[in-house]
C-alpha cells in the first residue's frame, strides 16, 4: 500500500548520504523490508527503479529482501515466527482486520507493533510478548562511488 | 565506498513528513487521570472543524483509549493508496490504537509504546490538516515523551484540570514539564467547573479561582467547561448539537486557538 512512499524515503536518505559523505553518485542500495510491514517486493524494487534516476542516481542496483518477523516472550524467553503466529491470528475476529479494498492479499494489516495484542506465548500463554524483528524498513548497506 | 545504513529509520522519517503537512498541532494532557482530557479533545476537534478548519484527533492513549467512544467510530480500519484511513466523525479525522485492537488489552513497555506511536503517525494518511489535537494519557510516561519528540516543534499544551485542588496538584507538575520541554501553553481549562441547575450554578467538584489557578500554574483559564450529564449516554455530536452551553464553551476555546489571546 505503502511501497511508493518507502522508495520516496530510502531515495531521498541515499542522496542525503552522497552529498554528506562528498561521493559523487549513488551505484547499490541493498533493503531488508520487515515481514510484518506487508509491502510488496516487487512493487517496492519497480518504485524504486522509477525513481532512481538523475547524474547521482541512475544505473544504482537494487536490492530487496523480506526480513522475517520474530516473537519473544518477555516472560519465559520462549522465541517463535510468522508461522505460529499466523496460527493465532486465525482467531482475530473479521471486524478488528484493517480492510484493503486495493489488494487480493489476505487482509493481517495491523500495525506491526501492535501484534501483541493479538498475539501469546505458544509456551507459557503469556501477553507479555515483543516483537524481536521484522516490524520496519532497514536500508542494510549504500554503495557509493 | 560501501555505507553500512542498518537501522535507517524509515517510520521515523515517514512520520516526519506527515508532521510536515499539519498546520499546529494541540496538545491535550493534564497528569490526572480521570479530568476530561479525552472529552475536551473531542470536543476542541469537533469545534475546529465547525469553524471549517482541517482537523484531525489523535488518541495516544495506548491502555485506556477513550476518543472512539466520544466520536463513536470503531473497526475496522481500511488502507487506500496512501496508507490507513483515519475514521471520520463530525467533520473531523479520527485515529486511535483502539480502533486496531476493539476491546482486546494492549500490553506493552517503552520503547515499543514510542515505536507504535510513531509508526501510527508515519501510516496514517492524514493528508493536510491545518489543526492535529493529540489526546494524551495521564502520568508523564513514554506516550507524553513521544508526543513532545513527535510533535515539539509545532505544538502548544492545553492543559486540562478540574477544580479539585488535589487535580490541580498533579498538573502543577505537568507544568513544569511542560516548560522544561519549551512546549509554549495555550492555557488551562478547567472541566467540570460548575454545574447548571434551576437555580443557578453549584460546583461539585469546589471552586478553583482564576488567579490562584493563575499562580499555581502560570497561565490564564481560557475556558470553563459545564459539567455535562449527557456525555455519558449520548455521543459528543449529539451533545454539542444539542447543549448551547457546553457548545458555546466549546466554540470559545476553538476560537481562542485559532485566533490566540
Ligand atoms: N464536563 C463533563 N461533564 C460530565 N461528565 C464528564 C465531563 N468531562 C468528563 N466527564 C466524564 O468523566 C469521565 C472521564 O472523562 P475523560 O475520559 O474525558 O477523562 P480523561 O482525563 O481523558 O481520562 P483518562 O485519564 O482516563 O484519559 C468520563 O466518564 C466522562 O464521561
Ligand atoms: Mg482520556
Ligand atoms: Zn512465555
Amino acid at each position: 500500500m505503502h511501497e511508493m512512499g518507502i522508495a520516496g524515503g530510502i531515495v531521498e536518505y541515499s542522496l542525503s548520504l552522497v552529498d554528506e559523505r562528498r561521493a559523487s553518485r549513488v551505484t547499490e542500495i541493498w533493503v531488508e523490508v520487515g515481514e510484518l510491514m506487508q509491502v510488496d517486493v516487487e512493487a517496492l524494487s519497480e518504485a524504486l527503479r522509477t525513481l532512481l534516476s538523475g547524474p547521482k542516481l541512475s544505473g544504482a542496483k537494487t536490492n530487496v529482501k523480506v526480513r522475517s518477523a520474530a516473537f519473544s516472550c518477555r516472560r519465559c524467553g520462549e522465541g517463535w515466527k510468522m508461522d505460529e503466529v499466523k496460527k493465532q491470528l486465525a482467531s482475530v475476529p473479521s471486524s478488528l482486520l484493517v480492510e484493503e479494498p486495493d489488494s487480493d492479499e489476505v487482509p493481517l494489516h495491523f500495525l506491526p507493533y501492535l501484534y501483541p495484542a493479538f498475539v501469546h506465548c505458544p509456551k507459557c500463554g503469556s501477553s507479555d510478548v515483543a516483537v524481536a524483528d521484522g516490524q520496519d524498513v532497514q536500508l542494510m548497506r549504500v554503495v557509493l562511488e | 565506498m560501501t555505507w553500512s545504513a542498518r537501522g535507517f529509520p524509515y517510520q521515523e522519517h515517514e512520520a516526519r513528513r506527515k508532521v510536515d503537512q499539519i498546520g499546529s498541532v494541540v496538545m491535550v494532557g493534564s497528569g490526572k487521570g480521570g479530568v476530561g482530557k479525552s472529552f475536551v479533545a473531542s470536543g476542541l476537534a469537533l469545534s475546529l472543524a465547525g469553524m471549517a478548519r482541517r482537523t484531525g484527533v489523535l488518541d495516544v492513549d495506548i491502555h485506556g483509549a477513550s476518543l472512539p467512544s466520544y466520536l463513536r467510530v470503531r473497526p475496522p480500519l481500511r488502507t487506500g493508496r496512501r496508507g490507513i484511513e483515519p475514521k471520520r466523525s463530525g467533520g473531523v479525522k479520527v485515529m486511535s490504537v483502539a480502533l486496531f485492537t476493539g476491546q482486546n488489552p494492549v500490553p506493552m513497555r517503552g520503547d515499543a509504546k514510542e515505536s507504535l506511536i510513531t509508526q501510527l503517525v508515519a501510516l496514517t494518511d492524514w493528508g493536510p490538516l491545518d489543526y492535529l489535537v493529540v489526546d494524551l494519557p495521564p502520568s508523564m510516561g513514554d506516550e507524553l515523551l513521544s508526543a513532545f519528540r513527535l510533535f515539539g516543534g509545532k505544538s502548544r499544551f492545553l492543559l486540562v484540570t478540574t477544580p479539585s485542588p488535589n487535580a490541580l496538584s498533579v498538573v502543577a507538575r505537568l507544568r513544569r514539564l511542560i516548560a522544561s520541554e519549551r512546549i509554549p501553553l495555550e492555557g488551562v481549562v478547567l472541566n467540570m467547573a460548575y454545574a447548571s441547575e434551576r437555580r443557578g450554578r453549584s460546583y461539585p467538584f469546589g471552586v478553583a479561582d482564576a488567579s490562584s489557578v493563575r499562580k499555581m500554574l502560570r497561565a490564564d483559564v481560557i475556558a470553563e467547561l459545564p459539567l455535562e450529564p449527557a456525555v455519558n449516554s449520548e455521543s459528543l455530536v449529539e451533545v454539542l448539537r444539542k447543549s448551547k452551553e457546553t457548545s458555546t464553551a466549546f466554540k470559545a476555546l476553538a476560537d481562542r486557538v485559532v485566533r490566540g489571546p
